[in-house]
């Protein structure tokens, strides 16, 4: 990731040089994927928000000012296009579960996944806040002005993930 | 004993130290059960960095590639239909004040119009064989995304050439525009006899 910090590529990549935006491309597909994949629902979903994300950063990259990271940059061009996704795809808001999961709650007492699997299990939004919080490392204030809501919303949202996380992995027992 | 909810264990794992966490603190000091839970975030946090990286099964660069290439057209139909009226006032500024202009200058600027025609047609050609909606094999595709880049390359240095003085810069235009010409007909050339080929 480190070569397309480089000032003579990114020159190149302002000016249009195709080489240099597939390079850029290249250098920051996995992460970029990575980050619209645990978002989105599903792989056909995180494919397009990459390639409506890197269509995007090469449109755009002459505005890119040298001020942080270029993949802090991208990223944050990648994180808004998934979630435009998901409000797209009129995702379940975690709260709207909530009775879904309390009728599941006794069958979870003796369910133990791998956090992979949990992850992928949450809802769409509470999804989203645990890893662009705790995995890409955007503060609450930064994911309620992605997402469009309040500061509290995402406090909220990153609690009822890590306890629905806790609880299907395992973990509830001490406190 | 009330011990301290995700919420709060949450709200002390924040860097700055968010107002009303002071009790949670205290209760957090004597408490082994909620230190435990703090400690099971903060690992469970690292085990989401930890997840593997993903790629994509299908290569997106193509699509991208494809995209931008249909932007820069749509854009370079703009910047020609803007730059024609531009050079077609500088003309007809030419012939009506020809004491401010000396004879080898209109020659220039007559050469540069009749280039751009040639440019406009080809374009013009390559509009009513609209490639964008027909399918094309990969080698096809490779060279004729080379040449869009070629133009897209030539059509920045004539924005730039068009900021230049017009005494210095009307050489500078019609050697571009000349290339560029080339390059569209190498296009056409490539997209038609293509078509033709498979009988299309």
């Amino acid at each position: 990731m480190l070569i397309v910090e480089s000032s003579a590529l990114l020159a190149r990549a302002r000016a249009g040089d195709p080489d240099a935006l597939e390079d850029l491309y290249r250098a920051f597909e996995a992460p970029a994927f990575t980050l619209a994949r645990r978002i989105c629902r599903t792989t056909e979903d995180a494919e397009d928000v990459v390639q409506e994300a890197f269509f995007e950063v090469c449109r755009s990259i002459r505005q890119y000012r040298g001020e942080g990271s270029l993949w802090g940059w991208v990223r944050t061009i990648t994180a808004s296009k998934a979630l435009m996704r998901l409000r797209r795809n009129k995702y379940r808001d975690a709260d709207d579960l909530d009775e879904e999961l309390h009728v599941s709650r006794r069958a979870d007492q003796h369910l133990r996944m791998d956090l992979e699997a949990a992850l992928e299990r949450l809802p769409e939004v509470s999804r989203a806040v645990v890893w662009l919080h705790d995995v890409e490392g955007y503060t609450h204030e930064e994911i309620a002005g992605m997402m469009g809501k309040t500061v509290s919303f995402s406090k909220s949202q990153l609690a009822r993930a890590h306890t629905r996380l806790r609880r299907w992995l395992g973990e509830e027992s001490v406190a | 004993m009330t011990h301290l909810s995700m919420a709060e264990l949450v709200a002390l794992r924040e860097p700055a130290s968010a107002p009303g966490t002071a009790a949670a603190r205290e209760h957090l000091a004597g408490c082994a059960g909620c230190q435990v839970e703090l400690e099971r975030l903060h690992q469970r946090a690292a085990r989401l960095k930890a997840l593997p990286s993903l790629r994509p099964a299908r290569d997106q660069w193509p699509a991208v590639h494809a995209r931008l290439a249909a932007e820069r057209r749509r854009r370079r139909h703009q910047w020609l239909g803007i730059s024609g009226l531009a050079l077609a006032a500088s003309v007809a500024l030419a012939l009506v004040v020809p004491d401010l202009v000396r004879p080898k200058r209109l020659d220039a600027s007559t050469e540069i119009s009749e280039v751009m025609a040639r440019s406009h047609d080809l374009e013009r050609a390559l509009d009513s064989y609209n490639p964008d909606s027909r399918v094309t094999d990969g080698l096809t595709a490779r060279v004729a995304g080379e040449l869009e880049d070629r133009i897209g390359t030539i059509d920045r240095q004539l924005e730039m050439a068009q900021m230049l003085d017009p005494r210095e810069g009307q050489p500078e235009l019609l050697r571009l525009w000349r290339e560029r010409v080339g390059l569209l007909d190498a296009l056409v050339d490539v997209h038609v006899t293509r078509a033709s080929d498979v009988g299309l």
